[in-house]
């Protein structure tokens, strides 16, 4: 088992030192340019989260896991929300909008469509069978010390790509604000959010995401109406305004010459396939649902029906900006086709060029840079607080050494912390791909693996611990087979790195249910187990 | 034992999980068509004249169909309509969907008084 850990590992940081999807980052701030007012504004925020999570500081392990169980309806969906959204939602997804169009559609549609999986299928029977974290889960419903290893790997595995991509947009807006390298910012950036997951905990952490969710949302609202207003739309409510936008980016007008104009942008195949379209779509669905620190979210509340209503509050606060982000790619393609000149553009930067590019003052663009930054920032905070929990609870805890103390498994916990917050680090100095697709990975990783095991964990108790290990084998395989093949194949063409899900998760359901049908069936009091979580007793 | 107590999703068991059943299966089939299937309408509908040259990720260029039709050429809000219909509709109907769900299930749990 410990061979086979090993060996993922080993095989993971080969892939990401590989670099098989090279993609420089580009230097956003070539002249070393410090600016102050961003500067402020982002050294403030710092000291707030900072601040935030001192004075919520975790009393005990309780705490530290599942931030003591109490967190309102509302308050939990702002967390849920913040959590959530990350550098790939502030920053990535409107840089995808901006250079493929209706295409990058999708990933707005698969990272909200996901919640309704996820709320349906996962959310009330997930907390009624009363775990902490998904391995948690796994090990007991599949009655297996393998499986739960395994599974605490996996939440390891997907934090540490996930993070990867956060790092890469903490690390553009720091190069962006500051002047200082693409390699500094990212080394900077990662002490703060270490310091505060460090000093506080998830109770700390579950604070600070309400705050940062409001940072998020004034921040990614304010300059747009500026935008809009300066480009001569509707700028009351910005998010009908870009429609008249796109309209002229395909038709041309508002000062852009019918030659001139880019159908491309708006119409829905003009750049890739309808299959591609319905593939990362339901890959990002699939994942939505199969997020360990997702799900890992539903512990936290103290009745069903408030973990559900968690999701529609948290749903609503994620659609605020989901609304608003192709606003900014929108209105950055049109400046982009106006000819405005002088920024430095890069797709991961894009709202804050969009900023750039319709010539505000150099403070909205701050705004934006340090919204996106604190996006960033709370993401990673759930992040490495589920991969240290895996590593401490569910590896050291659970299997390793069950009588260890509360005191020795909080130092586990932020040893773990610290050596995957350096690794991620490692990786995000040379970042494999753009932050969205990167995030889409960890994606696909979580609909491969999590997505079928809860799956089938909770809809058929026939399910059996050899077809729980056999399908997180077949997940890992496709999730990384689909990395490795050649990008010019054909089978990479089917089944792209950010979309192997189209794939993989048909593959494991079966896998899981030939297997489950070949082995002995789970023990009754699983079965006994399970039919309370969805009948009255 | 004179009692199923095997879950399976599409054989539910008892009379709460049955109508927790039919409902979740309605909300996903409303779910599924109203994402995929409008993908598919669009592919449905397209002009076949109005096509471009796409270069696949395997170097081969092709020439595809790119869904113009008069769902991307209505004017909606000022957005061509399939743009607003996926970037904003779809959004508010997936936390509709969500809301409905919770509304339903809250009431059922009540009723079977469930916690």
């Amino acid at each position: 088992m410990k061979k086979l850990m090993q060996w993922g590992l080993s095989l993971f940081f080969v892939l990401m030192a590989s670099n098989v999807f090279a993609a420089g980052v580009q230097d956003l701030n070539p002249e070393g340019k410090f600016k102050v007012i961003p500067a402020i504004m982002m050294i403030a925020l710092l000291i707030l989260f900072v601040m935030v999570g001192v004075f919520a500081k975790a009393q005990n392990t309780e705490d530290y896991w599942a931030a003591g169980r109490g967190v309102g309806q509302i308050g939990g969906g702002m967390a849920i929300a913040s959590n959530w959204m990350s550098a790939a939602s502030y920053l990535g997804m409107a840089g995808l909008i901006y250079l493929k169009g209706y295409f990058a559609i999708s990933y707005v549609l698969g990272w909200t469509g996901g919640y309704v999986l996820l709320l349906v299928l996962m959310a009330g029977q997930v907390r009624r069978y009363g775990k902490y974290t998904a391995p948690d889960f796994i090990g007991d419903r599949y009655y297996s010390t393998t499986a739960r290893l395994m599974s605490a790997l996996i939440v390891i595995l997907i934090s540490f790509v996930y993070s990867v991509g956060q790092y890469k947009g903490i690390g553009m807006m720091f190069n962006w604000i500051f002047g200082i390298n693409y390699q500094t910012s990212v080394i900077v950036g990662t002490g703060v959010v270490l310091a505060y997951v460090l000093i506080s905990g998830m109770l700390g952490a579950t604070k600070n995401m309400q705050v940062q969710y409001v940072v998020i949302v004034i921040t990614f609202f304010l300059p747009l109406f500026f935008i809009a207003n300066k480009l001569g739309y509707f700028s009351a409510v910005p998010q009908i305004g870009y429609g008249a936008a796109l309209w002229d980016i395909g038709h041309g007008g508002n000062g852009i010459a019918e030659a001139a104009a880019d159908a491309s942008y708006y119409l829905p195949f003009a750049k890739y396939t309808a299959y591609h379209w319905f593939a990362l779509c339901i890959t990002l669905m699939l994942g939505t649902a199969g997020l360990p620190h997702v799900i890992g979210r539903f512990y936290v509340v103290p009745r069903v029906s408030d973990a559900r209503w968690q999701v529609v509050w948290g749903l609503f606060c994620i659609a605020l900006v989901y609304w608003t982000a192709p606003c900014y790619a929108a209105f950055a393609k049109f400046s982009n086709l106006l000819g405005t000149g002088g920024v430095n553009i890069a797709p991961d930067a894009i709202v804050v060029n969009a900023a750039e590019l319709a010539g505000l003052p150099e403070w909205f663009a701050g705004f934006l840079a340090a919204g996106g930054v604190s996006a960033a920032f709370s993401t990673v905070g759930g992040l490495l607080m589920a991969g240290a929990s895996a590593f401490a609870h569910d590896i050291y805890f659970r299997v390793m050494n069950p009588n260890t103390t509360e005191e020795k498994k909080m130092v586990i916990a932020r040893v773990g912390t610290i050596v995957l917050g350096v690794s991620i680090i490692i990786a995000a100095l040379n970042p494999p791909a753009l932050i969205a697709q990167i995030t889409a990975v960890a994606f696909s990783l979580g609909a491969n693996t999590f997505f079928p095991l809860f799956l089938l964990g909770l809809w058929w108790s026939r399910t059996t611990k050899e077809a729980a290990i056999a399908g997180m084998v077949v997940g890992l395989a496709v999730t990384f087979g689909s990395m490795l093949i050649p990008k010019t194949s054909l089978l990479a063409y089917y089944v792209p790195f950010t979309s192997s899900a189209v794939l993989g998760v048909p593959a494991v359901l079966i896998t899981m249910i030939v297997v489950s049908l070949m082995t002995p069936e789970p023990a009754q009091e699983i079965k006994e187990l399970l039919y309370k979580v969805h009948n009255d007793e | 034992m004179e009692k199923d107590i095997n879950i399976n999703f599409f054989k539910p068991v008892g009379d709460f999980m049955t109508k927790d059943v039919s409902m979740k299966k309605l909300i996903l089939v409303i779910w599924f068509v109203a994402v995929y299937g409008f993908l598919f309408l669009l592919k449905l509908v397209a002009d076949p004249n109005a096509t471009a040259q796409v270069k696949l990720s395997t170097g081969e260029v092709v020439t595809q169909v790119v869904g113009k039709s008069f769902l991307t050429e209505t004017q909606f809000l000022g957005f061509p309509f399939h743009y607003w219909y996926s970037a904003q509709f779809c959004i508010a109907l997936f936390i509709f969907l969500c809301w409905w769900y919770c509304k339903f299930i809250d009431k059922l749990e009540s009723e079977h008084s469930k916690k």
